[in-house]
């Protein structure tokens, strides 16, 4: 029985568990897995958008420097410039135009500088020999890297060359870079997000937020210096999007970052926009954390609430069986007693004919001795009252199995009885009546207690008082056995009872049943008087007689304490009466 | 209702009448013949006329050749029972007392029986002075009828001295 019930536990437990946790963690695992790919896809975005719109920024700041050269150097000749004056006021226009503009020069195809207006004195000096000045007579313009030069503040420059009747000049301007370092330095994203930009060779042409001079190389210029259209988005430490999520239990490496990366268009500068991953999905981890939280705490919740209904049900289950098998073994009891009725009514009426002719033996013998004694026939004395006495035993067996057979016979007998509405509270005190004497002589308070609006039951009353009296007497035995004739307390309760019944409960303080002989009570034949004081069949009688009302009877006992029988009847006019 | 068997009846009633106190006829009808045996045996030596059967068929047959006033009739007998016999008495004898004798104390039965016709039962095991008490109770009932019956035809004869007087008497009762 326990193995079932273990079974049957793991049985409701598991599936109770289970089907909430499938769909519980499938709605986890997809919420989590298009959060993740939301969140990616919106970081990456994001990112994109922010190397694009920067990327057009430096783009146009350099196209405007140079478009603003291209049109100085195509709308003004060579010998107006090479006048100081003439520069200069063309320069004031030009700063005008961009404060970024720092200088302005003429150079002749010969490299030498013409005309310069600045802050230094570069008047006269020869720059044939510097490459870019020979890249610019080659392409017709140049736009340098940055670098610090004399001036020691960093700066590029943007020069252009025109033919002019046969003669190639070249006008140079430099460009302080404070104004795309301040449009990459703006780049801020989250915590770590920084933008910076790169020469073909790798080296930085404006300082990144994190560390690293202006014009030294950069350490990881590898990763994201080659050719490449458009913008190129990465992980650094080729991890790829697959480590995202070692990366999330493992937060805090800062060395890993989401990159970035596109070219200019108006130079071979590389512009770099990148965040630490931890920083770039660290929406995603703490949705993850959320995520984790609510998975815990669920599927705690889930395995809690399983556990507590699966031990309800169990519960319940144990219970119904209980009274179930209560039922059945009850039903199993009143069957048996109704065969053994059967039985037993057989058999008492096959006794009964053979102790018919026993008496009918015994009346003749006892006449032929009465005869042969008036006729003084018989003449020992002695032996007459001895045969006497014996025939008299003989009677006085037959009486006693007599009883026994109508004991029996009356316990097996299937007679109709008389059903009617017997009230209790009037009905009860007269039977209690029939045996106060008896209790009074024997030192025992007898108390009552009958509700006095009990509905009446529906019953015969002579059965009834049967089985009270044999209910008193048997109280009044026990009290007897055990305190002999004082201290006694017989107590007769009645009150409605559930289920439309009226219990009534006889209770005593006598010497109580052992539990062994507390499960035969009802049985015929079992008694524990000694030999000929009781056919064993008073109480099995009465259970019959009660269960032939509809009703049932229970006892509880405690040896040497007292007993309890309770009787129950259906109140009249209810069905299964 | 066969006539003839009415008038043996009383052809043998009428000639005990002028007997003065009439002696009683028992018969015992009972499967146990040990029984019979014994108890015929007693009641003999006690003086009463006793007539035993073991079997239904064998007391209605019985009945038919012989006056007897009270039947001691066991209830549970192979063949025919005892509540079919005593249909059988009160059909063709309604004037025999009939007393059921049962080893089942059932009052089915013995609601049964009385309702059949039968003046009592009693159950076994039955000492032979409660059975001799029972069955002169019934033969002083009977007596009772018999004398009605005598006054009755007595005076009906009187205008009209047919058995149709006697007829009307026992139909009656």
């Amino acid at each position: 029985m326990d193995l079932t019930y273990s079974r049957m536990r793991k049985t409701i437990l598991s599936s109770m568990i289970l089907v909430p946790l499938i769909p519980f963690v499938l709605v986890i695992v997809v919420g989590y897995f298009y959060s993740k790919i939301s969140i990616e896809t919106r970081t990456i975005e994001s990112l994109q958008r922010i190397v694009e719109d920067h990327r057009q920024m430096i783009d146009t700041f350099l196209r405007e420097r140079r478009a603003n050269m291209e049109f100085i150097i195509s709308t003004e000749s060579f010998e107006t410039l090479s006048r100081p004056r003439q520069l200069e006021f063309v320069f004031d226009n030009l700063q005008r135009t961009s404060s970024a503009f720092v200088d302005l020069g003429v150079f002749d195809q010969d490299g030498l500088h013409v005309a310069y207006h600045g802050p230094h004195q570069l008047t006269g000096k020869i720059y044939r020999d510097e490459p870019w000045f020979a890249e610019v007579m080659q392409k017709g313009v140049h736009i340098s890297d940055v670098f610090l030069g004399f001036r020691a503040y960093p700066h590029f420059i943007i020069a252009v060359a025109r033919k002019e009747n046969d003669r190639t000049w070249v006008l140079r301007a430099t460009i302080d870079t404070y104004i795309f370092d301040n449009m990459v330095k703006r780049v801020r994203i989250g915590k770590t997000g920084e933008g910076f930009l790169i020469n073909a060779g790798g080296y930085f042409q404006t300082e990144p937020r994190s560390g690293g001079k202006l014009l030294e190389p950069d350490a990881n210029s590898d990763l994201y210096l080659k050719r490449h259209e458009g913008i190129e988005t990465f992980i650094s430490n080729g991890g790829g999007f697959g480590r995202l999520l070692s990366d999330l239990f493992f937060p805090g490496d800062e060395s890993v970052f989401l990159y970035a990366t596109t070219w200019l268009k108006e130079k071979p500068w590389l512009l770099v926009v990148r965040q630490e991953k931890h920083d770039a999905f660290g929406k995603l981890r703490s949705a993850m954390y959320l995520i984790g939280l609510i998975a815990v705490l669920g599927g705690t919740a889930i395995i809690l609430l399983a556990l507590d209904q699966t031990r309800r049900i169990i519960r319940r289950l144990q219970k119904i069986d209980a009274e179930k098998t209560g039922l059945e073994n009850q039903l199993i009891r009143a069957t048996r007693l109704a065969e053994l009725g059967q039985m037993a009514a057989g058999f008492a009426h096959e006794i009964n004919n053979p102790l018919q002719v026993i008496r009918s033996e015994q009346a003749l013998m006892d006449y032929i001795i009465k005869e042969l004694k008036e006729k003084k026939e018989i003449t020992n004395e002695e032996s007459l009252a001895e045969l006497e006495d014996s025939i008299r035993q003989i009677v006085v067996q037959i009486e006693r199995c007599a009883n026994i057979t109508q004991a029996i016979l009356k316990f097996g007998r299937k007679s109709e009885p008389v059903l009617e509405n017997v009230f209790l509270h009037e009905f009860l005190p007269e039977i209690i009546a029939m045996v106060s004497n008896k209790a009074r002589v024997q030192g025992i308070a007898v108390n009552q207690v009958i509700a006095e609006s009990l509905p009446p039951v529906f019953a015969d009353k002579g059965q009834l008082q049967q089985v009270l009296l044999n209910l008193f007497n048997n109280a009044i035995d026990a009290i007897a056995e055990r305190r002999g004739s004082r201290g006694g307390v017989l107590e007769i309760k009645a009150g409605a009872d559930e289920g439309h019944q009226v219990k009534i409960s006889v209770t005593d303080n006598g010497i109580g049943i052992s539990p062994e002989n507390i499960k035969k009570i009802f049985s015929p034949f079992f008694t524990t008087k000694p030999l000929g004081k009781g056919t064993g069949l008073g109480l099995s009688v009465c259970y019959g007689i009660i269960d032939s009302l509809g009703g049932n009877m229970e006892v509880t006992s405690q040896k040497n304490e007292g007993t309890t029988f309770f009787v129950r009847l259906p109140v009249a006019g209810q069905s299964g009466s | 209702m066969k006539p003839s068997l009415i008038h043996k009846g009383l052809r043998k009633f009428f000639g005990e009448r002028d007997s003065g106190m009439e002696k009683m006829k028992i018969m015992l009808v009972d499967d146990e013949e040990r029984f019979l045996l014994t108890t015929g045996k007693l009641l003999a030596r006690k003086g009463f006329d006793i007539l035993t059967a073991s079997r239904g068929e064998q007391c209605l047959e019985m009945l038919a050749d012989n006056l007897v006033h009270v039947v001691i009739l066991d209830v549970k007998m192979p063949g025919m029972s005892g509540l079919e016999t005593l249909q059988e008495i009160k059909r063709d004898h309604p004037l025999i007392e009939v007393i059921m004798l049962t080893g089942h104390a059932t009052v089915e039965s013995a609601v049964e029986g009385l309702r059949s016709g039968a003046i009592d039962y009693l159950m076994k095991p039955v000492s032979v002075d409660d059975l001799m008490a029972k069955a002169e109770a019934a033969f002083a009932r009977r007596q009772i009828i018999e004398d009605k019956i005598r006054s009755a035809r007595t005076r009906k004869s009187m205008d009209q001295p047919t058995d149709d007087a006697l007829n009307e008497a026992v139909k009656k009762e």
